[in-house]
C-alpha cells in the first residue's frame, strides 16, 4: 500500500503514529511486567538463600559423620534416630495420606458436578485451615489416650497423614483440571472405561503437577514440630518396629528443643537438624522429578 | 465394585477427617461453649486464672478465681495477619509462577522452580528462628523507621515502630511460608496449557508478556483461587513460625502495623501447657473453643471464596 | 479388565487393615519395661540431658528419654502415665493434688532466677531492684528507668530517661511461676490482682514484649535496648556472653543480693525445716540475710502406682542415683546449669517418698 510514491493521506499517518505510541506503550508494560516478575522471583530466591544460609553457617559446626551413626544424647550425640524417625514417620504419612488424597482429587475432579464433590472440596479447604496443634491435639485425645497406642508412629503417621490429606486432594484436583476434555472424549472413544482414561491418559498428563502436590504436601507435614510432640512423642533411641506404644524420634523436636537450650553444641545440633530436614525433603523431590524426567 | 463408588469412598475420608475433627472439637469444648457465651468472642480478657488457688463455683461451673475467656484480640490477630501474608503472597507467587513458566528457558528452569519448593521444605520452626534472629532486627532497626517516615502519615502506619516483634513481621513470615503453594501450582497450570492458546495470541500480536497476563492467566482464575484458599488456609493455621515473631500480645488490640499481636493457632500452643494444669478442665476445653471458631472462620472464608468463584463463572456462562 | 482393578486395590487395602491390627495387637502386648520416658519442665532439661548419658552408660539395663515439654505438660502426661516422670518447676496445686492423690512431687535440686536487663552502659553494674518496684514494672505502673522508685534503690547510678520494655513468657513456665510467686509475697497489690502461676494474665504495659522460652528471653533482651526479663539461672552463660546486666534482688531481711551458690544455699536452708513430708513448698523469699529471694525445688512428679513392676525398679534406682551426692547431685552436674544440690534432711524426706513408688 506505501508503495506509492505519494505520501500517505493524513488520516492514515496519524493512525500508524498513535499505533506506533500504543505499540510503544504495550511493550513499554511488558518489559515492566517482566522485570516485576523477575524481581519477584529474585526475591524468593534472595529469602531462601538467606535462610538457608543461616542455617547453614550457625549448623555448619555440627555437621559431621557422628550425626548419621550416634543417636542423639544428653546435650549433644548425633541424629541417627531423630532422621530414622522422620523418614518411618514421612513413609506412613505418604502411604496413607497419598491413595486417599489422591482418590479424593480423582473424585473432585472427574464427577466435580456431584454434591459429594462439592462437600469433599468444601471440606478438604476447611480442613487445610485447621491448626496442626489442634490436629496434634486430636491424636493426642483420641489415638494416643482413648485407643491406648500412646506415643507411636501410628498415631503420629495418621495425624500427618489427616495434615496432608486436604493438599493432596486439592493439588490432584487443580493438577486434572488443566488435562485437555479431548484426551478423555479420544480415551472413551476408543472404549476404554472410567479407571483406564483417569490412570492411563488423565493422571499421567497431570502427573508432574500431581506430583508437585504431593511434594508439597510431604514438605509441610515433615516440617511440623506440635502435633509430633502430642502423638510420636520423643525417643533417644531408635525405633524398636512397634506400630504402637513406642515413641519415635523427629528432626523438628531437635530443632524445638535444643535451640532452647543453654549448650552450645545442643544449639549446634539444632541447626544441624533444621538443615537435615530440609535437605530430606530437597532430596526427595529431586528424586521424584528425576524419575519423571527419565519416564518421559 | 465400580470405580466410582471406590473413588467416592476412599476420597470420603477427607469429609470425614473434618467431620471427626469439628464433632470432637465441638463435644470436647461443649461445657466451655455453655459457659463463656457469646461473650467468648467479643471478649478483651483472656485470663487462666488463679492456677494455684481453689477452684470456685459460678454458675453452676467449676471454675478458677479470676478465669474469663474473651478472644477478641486474637480474632483481629489472625484476620489481620493472614490478610498481610496474603496481600503480599499472591502478587509475587503470580510474578514468579509467570517468570518461571514463560520467560526461564527449560534448563535452569529445574533448579529455579527447586528454589520456590524449597522454601516449602523449610520447617516452620526454623522460619520462626530467621524470622526472630534475622528479620526482626532488621525491621526493628532500618526499615520500621523508613517506613513511619515515609508512610507515617497514613493512619497506623506511624510511630511507635516497636521493637521487630509484630502484625507486619508476622505476615511477611506467613507470606514466605505460603508462596510456594501459589507460585507452584500456577506454574504448573501455566505450564500445561496448551500451545495452541499462545500462538493464536501470537498471532493476533500479542506481546509474549499479554499473552501470559490477558490471555492465560484469566483462564487460570479458579486455579488461581483454589491456590490462594489453600494459602490462606496455611497462613489461618501456621502455629510455630508466628509464635516466634509476632510478639505474643495479651488481651490489647495492635495500634499500628508494627505492634504485637496473637494469632488463635499460635496461642493456643503457647497456652496448652498452662491449661492442662487447669484442675477444672474448663482452659483446655475453652482452647479446643479457639480451635472450633478458627474451623469456622475457615468455613467461612472458603464460602465467601465459592460466592467469587460462582460469580466469575456466571460471568462467563453470560459473556 | 477394568472391573479388575478394583478388586485388586480392594483387597489390597483389606491386607492393609489386617496388617495394622495385627501390629497393634502385638504392639499392646508387648511390654514397654527397661524403658523411661521424662517430660515436662525445659528448666530441668538440660539437667536429665547431662544425667542420662552417665546413668545409662553405668546401667545398661534401662532406656532413658528425655524430653522438654513443660511443667503442666509433664504433669499431665506423669498422671495419665504416658511419662514416667514428669519434669516440673512447681508442685501440683492442692485442687490437682486432691484430684490426684496418688501423684508424687519429690524435688531433685533447687534451682533460682535471674533478672536481667539491657541497659545501655549500665550492664556491668548489678543493679538493685524490690519486688514491688518489679511488681510496677510489670503492672505499668513505673514507666521509665529513672523512676524515683528505682533510683531510691540506686543512690549515685545515673539511670536514662527512657521507657522500660518489661519482657514475659509467653509458653507456661515455671520460671513464669516462680516469678510471680516473688511479685505475690512482696507486693500486696500484686497478690490481689494477679497472683501467681505458670501462665498469669500480665498487665498491658505499652511496649511490653512477650517471648518463647529462656533463649527467647535471653533473645530478646539482647536485641532490645531498656528491656528487662526474669531468665532461668542455667542460662548465665548465655546472659554472660551477652553481657546483660544482672539484677540485684531485695530479700527477706531488705538486703540486696546476687544469686550465688552461697546465697541460694543459704535461702534453702533456712527453709529446710519448713518443708512437710509432702516436700509441696515455695521457697520464695526465703528468710535470711544472705538468702536469694527467687529459688525453688525442682520437682519430678511420679505416679505412686505405676503399671508394672520393672518400670518401679528401674524408676525408683535411678531416682536414688539422682538424689545421691555422688550420682546426680554431684557438684559437676550441678554447675553445669548453675543449680544447688538439695540439702540433707531435704534428701531423706525425697528417699522416703521414692520408697512409696510401687508397680
Amino acid at each position: 500500500m506505501s508503495t506509492s510514491a505519494l505520501p500517505a493521506p493524513h488520516g492514515v499517518t496519524l493512525q500508524r503514529s498513535a499505533n506506533r505510541i500504543l505499540q510503544r506503550r504495550r511493550e513499554w508494560l511488558a518489559a515492566a511486567g517482566w522485570t516485576l516478575c523477575a524481581g519477584s522471583l529474585a526475591l524468593l530466591g534472595g529469602a531462601m538463600l538467606w535462610i538457608l544460609g543461616m542455617v547453614l553457617v550457625r549448623g555448619i559446626g555440627a555437621l559431621n559423620l557422628t550425626i548419621f551413626t550416634e543417636v542423639t544424647q544428653g546435650t549433644g550425640g548425633g541424629l541417627l534416630n531423630a532422621i530414622e524417625g522422620t523418614v518411618a514417620i514421612a513413609a506412613g504419612t505418604l502411604i496413607l495420606a497419598v491413595p486417599f488424597g489422591i482418590a479424593a482429587g480423582i473424585y473432585v475432579s472427574e464427577y466435580r458436578w456431584t454434591r459429594w464433590a462439592q462437600t469433599i472440596r468444601f471440606l478438604a479447604d476447611v480442613l487445610v485451615g485447621v491448626p496442626s496443634i489442634v490436629l496434634g491435639y486430636f491424636g493426642y485425645i483420641t489415638m494416643v489416650e482413648w485407643l491406648g497406642w500412646h506415643f507411636s508412629i501410628a498415631a503420629a503417621s495418621i495425624t500427618l497423614a489427616v495434615l496432608c490429606l486436604p493438599y493432596i486432594c486439592r493439588t490432584t484436583e487443580m493438577a486434572l483440571r488443566e488435562v485437555p476434555p479431548e484426551l478423555r472424549e479420544a480415551g472413551y472413544a476408543l472404549g476404554a472405561g472410567p479407571a483406564r482414561v483417569t490412570f492411563s491418559l488423565s493422571m499421567r498428563y497431570a502427573l508432574p503437577a500431581v506430583v508437585t502436590g504431593v511434594l508439597l504436601a510431604l514438605a509441610i507435614s515433615v516440617g511440623e514440630t506440635a502435633p509430633l510432640l502430642y502423638t510420636a512423642g520423643w525417643s533417644n533411641y531408635l525405633w524398636n518396629g512397634q506400630l504402637v506404644r513406642s515413641p519415635v524420634g523427629y528432626l523438628t523436636y531437635v530443632i524445638w528443643a535444643f535451640i532452647n537450650e543453654p549448650f552450645a553444641s545442643a544449639n549446634a545440633l539444632a541447626y544441624a537438624a533444621a538443615l537435615l530436614t530440609t535437605a530430606f525433603v530437597l532430596v526427595v523431590s529431586l528424586a521424584a522429578r528425576l524419575l519423571l524426567l527419565r519416564r518421559k | 465394585m465400580k470405580f466410582r463408588t471406590l473413588l467416592a469412598m476412599l476420597g470420603g475420608l477427607v469429609p470425614a477427617s473434618m467431620i471427626a475433627i469439628l464433632a470432637f472439637l465441638a463435644i470436647y469444648s461443649w461445657p466451655a461453649i455453655d459457659y463463656n457465651g457469646i461473650s467468648f468472642l467479643g471478649g478483651m480478657q483472656w485470663n487462666l486464672g488463679s492456677l494455684y488457688a481453689n477452684p470456685i463455683t459460678v454458675a453452676g461451673v467449676d471454675i478458677l478465681p479470676g478465669a474469663s475467656y474473651g478472644i477478641f484480640f486474637l480474632i483481629v490477630g489472625t484476620l489481620l495477619s493472614t490478610f498481610i501474608a496474603l496481600l503480599l503472597a499472591v502478587p509475587i507467587g503470580v510474578g514468579a509462577a509467570i517468570f518461571l513458566a514463560e520467560a526461564v528457558p527449560p534448563g535452569p528452569r529445574l533448579w529455579l522452580s527447586f528454589l520456590v519448593e524449597l522454601l516449602a521444605a523449610i520447617p516452620s520452626v526454623v522460619y520462626g528462628l530467621w524470622g526472630y534472629a534475622a528479620v526482626v532486627p532488621l525491621m526493628a532497626h532500618y526499615v520500621f523507621p523508613a517506613m513511619a517516615d515515609v508512610l507515617g502519615w497514613i493512619p497506623g502506619f506511624g510511630q511507635p515502630t516497636g521493637s521487630g516483634f509484630g502484625l507486619l513481621t508476622s505476615g511477611i513470615v506467613l507470606s514466605l511460608m505460603i508462596v510456594p503453594l501459589i507460585a507452584a501450582t500456577l506454574r504448573d497450570a501455566i505450564d500445561s496449557q496448551p500451545a495452541a492458546v499462545r500462538e493464536s495470541a501470537a498471532a493476533l500480536g500479542a506481546t509474549r508478556f499479554e499473552t501470559v497476563w490477558r490471555v492465560i492467566l484469566p483462564g487460570l482464575r479458579s486455579i488461581l483461587i483454589g491456590a490462594c484458599v489453600l494459602a490462606t488456609g496455611r497462613a489461618l493455621g501456621e502455629t510455630m513460625a508466628v509464635l516466634m515473631v509476632s510478639g505474643n500480645a495479651l488481651n490489647t488490640l495492635p495500634q499500628t502495623i508494627y505492634a504485637p499481636i496473637s494469632t488463635m493457632a499460635a496461642f493456643i500452643a503457647s497456652q496448652l501447657d498452662s491449661a492442662l494444669q487447669d484442675p477444672t478442665g474448663l482452659a483446655v476445653r475453652s482452647l479446643a473453643e479457639i480451635a472450633l471458631v478458627l474451623c469456622i472462620i475457615s468455613i467461612g472464608v472458603n464460602a465467601a471464596a465459592r460466592v467469587i468463584l460462582a460469580g466469575f463463572d456466571q460471568r462467563r456462562r453470560n459473556a | 479388565m477394568d472391573a479388575r482393578r478394583p478388586r485388586r486395590w480392594s483387597k489390597l487395602a483389606l491386607l492393609g487393615a489386617v496388617a495394622l491390627g495385627v501390629a497393634t495387637a502385638g504392639g499392646a502386648s508387648a511390654a514397654e519395661s527397661g524403658r523411661l520416658l521424662e517430660t515436662g519442665s525445659s528448666l530441668l532439661y538440660p539437667l536429665f540431658n547431662i544425667w542420662v548419658p552417665v546413668y545409662t552408660k553405668a546401667h545398661s539395663g534401662v532406656q532413658i528419654t528425655t524430653q522438654s515439654t513443660g511443667s503442666g505438660t509433664g504433669i499431665s502426661e506423669s498422671v495419665s502415665g504416658l511419662a514416667q516422670i514428669g519434669a516440673s518447676d512447681a508442685y501440683l496445686s492442692n485442687a490437682l493434688e486432691k484430684q490426684h492423690p496418688e501423684m508424687l512431687n519429690i524435688p531433685l535440686a533447687i534451682s533460682s532466677q535471674m533478672v536481667n536487663y539491657n541497659l545501655p552502659g549500665l550492664n556491668g553494674e548489678h543493679l538493685k531492684l524490690s519486688g514491688p518496684v518489679l511488681a510496677g514494672i510489670y503492672e505499668g505502673k513505673i514507666t521509665k528507668w529513672n523512676d524515683p522508685a528505682i533510683a531510691k534503690l540506686n543512690p549515685g547510678v545515673k539511670l536514662p530517661d527512657d521507657t522500660i520494655v518489661p519482657v514475659h513468657r509467653t509458653d507456661g513456665s515455671g520460671d513464669t511461676f516462680i516469678f510471680s510467686q516473688y511479685l505475690t509475697d512482696t507486693s500486696p497489690d500484686w497478690a490481689k490482682s494477679i497472683a501467681y502461676g505458670t501462665t498469669i494474665s500480665w498487665p498491658s504495659v505499652s511496649g511490653g514484649l512477650g517471648a518463647e522460652g529462656n533463649q527467647g528471653m535471653v533473645n530478646t533482651v539482647n536485641q532490645t535496648p531498656y528491656s528487662i526479663a526474669y531468665i532461668g539461672i542455667s542460662f548465665k552463660g548465655a546472659t554472660d556472653q551477652d553481657k546483660l546486666g544482672e539484677a540485684m534482688l531485695e530479700n527477706r531481711s531488705g538486703k540486696f543480693v546476687l544469686p550465688t551458690t552461697a546465697t541460694v544455699q543459704s535461702a534453702a536452708n533456712s527453709m529446710v525445716a519448713k518443708t512437710p513430708k509432702d516436700e509441696r513448698i515455695s521457697l520464695i523469699f526465703a528468710p535470711g540475710a544472705n538468702s536469694y529471694p527467687i529459688i525453688n525445688y525442682e520437682y519430678a512428679i511420679i505416679k505412686s502406682k505405676q503399671g508394672d513392676a520393672q518400670s518401679a525398679t528401674d524408676l525408683k534406682t535411678f531416682l536414688r542415683w539422682a538424689l545421691n551426692g555422688t550420682g546426680g547431685n554431684a557438684e559437676s552436674f550441678m554447675q553445669q546449669v548453675s543449680f544447688v544440690p538439695l540439702p540433707a534432711s531435704v534428701r531423706k524426706l525425697s528417699d522416703a517418698q521414692i520408697a512409696k513408688i510401687g508397680g
